[in-house]
């Protein structure tokens, strides 16, 4: 079947069905990174300029962590991704002893709406943006990073990728994926920069390293 | 709005009455993103590079939009989406009642979308008892207000907050308060309502990327995420020249976008949805239709000069630093966009019979192409389309009127034939004693009292070449000395 658009297309710029594909610019050179501790340095920085809580953190202080941001935040529901790093530190585990109930990450979006918490992994992470990457499956629902009112990211170095040119040539295959860089925010209202329109209003980002 | 049934763009008429507050908030606006944009710029030394490449992407895409957008087709049906093609903005309407009328659909969100602004789509599905709501902070705002957008980027950015308030209070039927902050929280909690129970998300797109079948969405807010995330149904409607070859361009666009446009490095979310959900549990739709529409772009394709308005990428920055734009706001261009890009893309897309004060509502001072990120000849495409409304062209009739074309001509005439200027130079002096007042020429008859009730001529009598000769053979002198 013909399409009438692409015939328009072609009559206007004289081509022809068989007219073949210039070549396309080339882009230019890929950043190159530097060394880990000065990657995770500017990471974090980023995610700070951007208004969000960035912040190295060992395993073993992962329980009074968590047990400050619950009470600071007064977190009373929350929901977790089901990946198996972030069960293997316990979260739902520590989050349940600390009387914070735990929403499956794949119930209703009426009901994930009254997280007070989400948290999630990230697939990789931009230190010039203080970027996080995250994919979507059924281990990690696009709703977590999205209807609480904070996001919580546990992350780790090897997640850490140079440039977008590295993350597209590895996740380019996938359904979806969402470039998250600080809280949600508008300056609609004369201006004034708001966080926490219609996603998280606040984001932590915790680096997890020895 | 097909060509000829768009109603009159009276530019001039318009900015004649700007309300005094509308340039004031504008230019808080404008100038706050000029600085952002600035910092960004200076942050990066390949600047110049990056967009001489996205220019290069750009061209390279127009040129073979066929191949890129039969690409893109396949990739997303690949992908389990379906696409749609719509010739006419009618078309597209249609198309998308049509799915909302299948599906049974009662409620729409919205994340902000020039395309549906152009299509004007939520006129159609009110007229078919479906509500649509404009889920962009300032989108929701306007939409309360009952106007258009105002900017690309801010589209409420002409309204006080003191005036927001009040729409809030009215409409919502609360007692709003006036900080910019309190009005931010009652919206998040009215939308957040919408997006839970809406059966359908509609949004536009920045970019499509042909070798994946990827559409690319970039917002702040979150409510583009909620409008493709929530209902089970996402039907983006996107204009076909906002394909690009790869994922590698892409890259240079995302870093031209949020720079230009807000002086951001990212936006917060930028979203890449390849087809729909792969299972229940992850939330994204079921069905994921895409809708491109053509609305004339394939037209504007066959003018060499014109069809570099194609290239825009939406980051309003020509606007930020316009002259004309900062002084008369958005609404005075009449359209979807406004500001430089409005002036050349409407009069090829509604016609210069419609816009064709539009490429005059410009000072040509060159702003704007020197901060456009992906290179746009803007001043020299206005020049092309102002002669397109003075003389026609290949694809539209001379729309001034006879008298301003008849002295257009003479002067075309006298400007390129050396011996009747220089007759002129000599002859017109004459008239100088019956109009002049002071030192100015005034009150002259029909067609040059257009001119002169503006504002006055200086009286003929200019002698350049006499006046080159005494002043070479002064510094002659004055060298000799």
């Amino acid at each position: 079947m013909t399409n009438p658009i692409i015939e328009n297309i072609r009559h206007s710029l004289g081509r022809t069905v068989q007219s073949p594909l210039g070549l396309r610019p080339d882009i230019y050179e890929p950043r190159l990174p530097e060394s880990i501790d000065s990657e995770i340095a500017r990471f974090l920085d980023e995610v700070k300029k951007l208004s969000g809580v960035g912040q190295k953190l060992s395993p073993a202080d992962i329980d009074s962590t968590l047990k400050t941001l619950v009470a600071e935040q007064n977190i009373r529901k929350a929901t977790v991704w089901g990946t198996p790093h972030l069960r293997q530190l316990g979260i739902t585990k520590i989050l349940n002893s600390l009387g914070v109930e735990i929403v499956s990450p794949n119930a209703s979006k009426h009901e994930m709406a009254l997280c007070d918490l989400g948290i999630t992994e990230a697939d990789y992470l931009l230190p010039e943006t203080g970027t996080l990457v995250l994919k979507s499956s059924f281990e990690k629902p696009r709703a977590v990073s999205l209807l609480p009112r904070i996001h919580l990211a546990v992350v780790r170095p090897e997640m850490l990728r140079a440039d977008m040119h590295q993350v597209f040539a590895e996740a380019k295959d996938s359904n979806y994926l969402v470039f998250i860089t600080g809280p949600s925010r508008t300056a609609d209202i004369e201006l004034t920069v708001t966080l926490g329109v219609h996603g998280p209003k606040n984001l932590y980002v915790w680096m997890m390293k020895e | 709005m097909s060509q000829d049934t768009h109603p009159y763009i009276g530019f001039e008429e318009y900015s004649e009455h700007v309300p005094p507050s509308i340039p004031l908030a504008v230019q808080q606006a404008t100038s706050r993103f000029v600085g952002g944009r600035a910092a960004r710029v200076a942050e990066l030394p390949q600047w110049e590079q990056l967009r001489q490449i996205g220019s290069d992407i750009r061209q390279h895409t127009i040129e073979n939009m066929d191949v890129y957008l039969t690409s893109l087709e396949e990739k997303v049906k690949e992908a389990g989406g379906y696409v749609h093609w719509a010739e006419t903005a009618e078309d597209a309407r249609r198309i998308v009642l049509q799915i909302a009328k299948e599906n049974n659909i009662k409620n729409v969100v919205k994340s902000k979308s020039m395309a549906t602004e152009e299509i004007e789509l939520n006129h159609a599905l009110e007229a078919a008892g479906i509500e649509s709501l404009e889920t962009d902070l300032g989108e929701y705002i306007i939409q309360l207000a009952g106007t258009g957008p105002s900017h690309i980027i801010v589209p409420a950015v002409h309204l006080k907050k003191e005036e927001i308030a009040a729409l809030f209070s009215e409409k919502l039927d609360i007692n709003a308060p006036t900080d910019p902050i309190e009005l931010a929280r009652i919206a998040r909690e009215v939308l957040r309502e919408k997006f839970l129970n809406a059966g359908m998300g509609i949004s536009g797109g920045n970019f499509l990327i042909a070798e994946t079948g990827t559409l690319v969405m970039v917002t702040n807010e979150g409510n583009g995420r909620m409008c493709t995330t929530m209902p089970d149904l996402h039907i983006a409607v996107v204009g076909i020249d906002k394909v690009i070859p790869d994922w590698e361009s892409l890259i240079v666009f995302l870093k031209l976008l949020a720079r230009s446009a807000t002086g951001q490095k990212l936006s917060t979310y930028t979203q890449f949805i390849t087809g729909p959900r792969h299972a229940e549990g992850e939330f994204g739709p079921k069905e994921f239709h895409l809708v491109l529409l053509d609305n004339g772009r394939s037209k504007i394709l066959k003018d060499p000069i014109g069809r570099d308005v194609l290239k825009c990428i939406r980051c309003g920055a020509c606007a930020n630093v316009c002259p004309v734009y900062k002084n008369v706001g958005g609404f005075a261009y009449g359209s979807f966009i406004s500001g430089p890009i409005g002036a050349i893309l409407s009069p090829q897309m509604l016609g210069t019979q419609a816009a064709r004060e539009l490429p005059f509502a410009s000072t040509l001072c060159g702003a704007c192409a020197d901060v456009c990120p992906v290179k746009i000849p803007i001043p020299a495409i206005l020049s092309h389309l102002r002669r397109r409304v003075a003389q026609g062209d290949a694809f539209a009739l001379p729309t001034i009127s006879t008298p301003i074309r008849a002295t257009a001509n003479l002067a075309s005439l006298a400007l390129a034939q050396n011996w009747i200027y220089r007759l002129g130079a000599l002859v017109l002096p004459i008239i100088n004693p019956f109009f002049r007042k002071n030192n100015w020429l005034s009150g002259m008859p029909y067609p040059l009292n257009r001119w002169t009730k503006v504002r006055p001529l200086p009286p003929f009598g200019a002698r350049f070449r006499k006046w080159w000769n005494v002043r070479s053979a002064k510094e002659t002198e004055s060298t000799h000395d």
